[in-house]
């Protein structure tokens, strides 16, 4: 029996009518069971969805740790323990980041042997498959365990998800060599090179975030964050610059007649919303966190993530990462 | 360490101490010995989820003990170590 997914259906900026209208689509457009956890007076219209019934909503600017302990019956914790009781395959969310975390961790639990859970970003890589930073800003300050583990558990999820037999490592820093960065970067390099089941492929740099030499890029939660916001803004300034330039004259739209061909099939693959979210690494079940703008497009492509999470077992695969001696 | 069912008599300081130990242990990975009674949390790893963690895993843990157990989050501020999560346990506990 395949179990749906349950959709926070009152996270986001734009909750709930783009949320629901995105189960909508991942209903009809990919066969997906989506079961939506909202508050029947503030849902509106489900569209024919199934509805589990809260009472609570937890805000963007919520404490994310409290408000989990406060509002128990949220639809946040509440979609967390459909995946914690096996009623659910995964969750997905695009409201408050830290406390769909802290939801996911305090309900699902974390795997044996995880530390700390992590966010895994995948960042499109054209020409290959994306590139998945971690952690993305889970955790501001790490130890250099720590930062081994997020490789290990990014490298296991790529191998997974995406089918990469030995996915290459590499560490942020701001050198190639490995004397260059922070202590904990230099001790971080230390562990990983010569690791067993790691293919370290030595340190990184910002600008090696797209396109990206390597499989997986690891760094600290705050400095993830940092590049991947700085990644986000650089797109959108370039995007809207080009649309802008185009637009100048008669003789630059001419030019964008012919030149969208070929730019619109790379700009939809650099767009967040056909991305599908982040990934929380680490715990005992499967967690999307969607962007907090998500419209209807990437509520869909969040739900298509999630199930394909499902389907690939990352999980299990995590888990024997982890733990290879009780599997 | 999983408590067996019985009374909040039946625990003393020292039963305490070792719950609260074992359960941060497991939250950090780490070995309960490895767990200073009076290092404040932040130096052993601990942030605030971690203690979020630890609070929600005592809860269910001493339940068994006390029906109900809870610690109200308004408390949370003022637990900094292992020996004020203890000291504030021991004192729930002899008020119930």
């Amino acid at each position: 029996m395949t179990l749906p997914i349950a959709l926070d259906a009152m996270g986001g900026d734009f909750a709930p009518s783009q949320i629901i209208e995105g189960a909508r689509r991942a209903v009809d457009e990919l066969g997906l069971q989506v079961i939506l956890v909202g508050v029947p007076d503030l849902l509106g219209d489900p569209l024919g969805l199934e509805v589990f019934a809260c009472s609570e909503v937890i805000a963007m600017d919520d404490d994310p740790a409290a408000s989990v302990r406060k509002k128990k019956d949220s639809s946040l914790v509440r979609a967390a323990e459909l995946v914690r009781d096996g009623n659910a395959s995964a969750m997905v969310s695009a409201g408050n980041t830290g406390a769909t975390m802290a939801s996911a961790l305090l309900r699902m639990g974390r795997l044996p042997g995880v530390v700390r859970p992590c966010i895994a970003t995948p960042i499109p890589n054209p020409g290959r498959t994306p590139t998945v930073l971690v952690d993305a800003g889970a955790n501001a300050e790490c130890t250099a365990e720590m930062l081994v583990q997020f490789a290990q558990m990014a490298a296991s999820f790529v191998s997974a998800r995406y089918g990469v037999a030995s996915p290459s490592v590499g560490l942020l820093s701001i050198g190639e060599e490995s004397s260059k960065g922070t202590p904990l970067v230099k001790e971080t390099h230390e562990l990983l090179t010569g690791m067993a089941g790691i293919n370290f492929a030595g340190n990184v740099e910002g600008r090696d975030l797209i396109p990206s030499p390597v499989d997986v890029v690891v760094t600290d939660g705050f400095t993830g964050n940092v590049a991947l916001k700085t990644l986000e803004g650089a797109l959108k300034f370039i995007f809207s610059t080009v649309l802008e330039v185009i637009g100048t004259n008669e003789t630059t739209k001419a030019a964008g007649d012919v030149l969208f061909e070929y730019l619109l099939p790379i700009a939809s693959q650099l767009t967040p919303e056909n991305q599908g979210g982040a990934l929380l690494l680490g715990l005992n079940g499967i967690c999307v966190i969607s962007h907090g703008s998500s419209n209807a497009t990437a509520i869909m492509n969040a739900l298509r993530v999630a199930s394909e999470m499902d389907q690939a077992g990352v999980v299990e695969k995590l888990r024997t990462t982890i733990r290879p001696d009780q599997n | 360490m999983t408590a067996d069912a019985g009374t909040s008599s039946s625990l003393d300081r020292t039963a305490i101490l070792a719950i609260v130990r074992e359960q941060l242990a497991e939250i950090l990975e780490k070995s309960p010995e490895d767990i200073p009674e009076d290092v404040p949390f932040s130096d052993i790893g601990a942030d605030s989820l971690a203690l979020i963690e630890l609070v929600e895993a005592l809860e269910e843990n001493l339940s068994a003990y006390v029906a109900g157990f809870h610690i109200d989050d308004e408390d949370l501020e003022g637990l900094l170590s292992v020996r004020d999560a203890v000291d504030y346990v021991v004192v729930k506990l002899q008020g119930s």
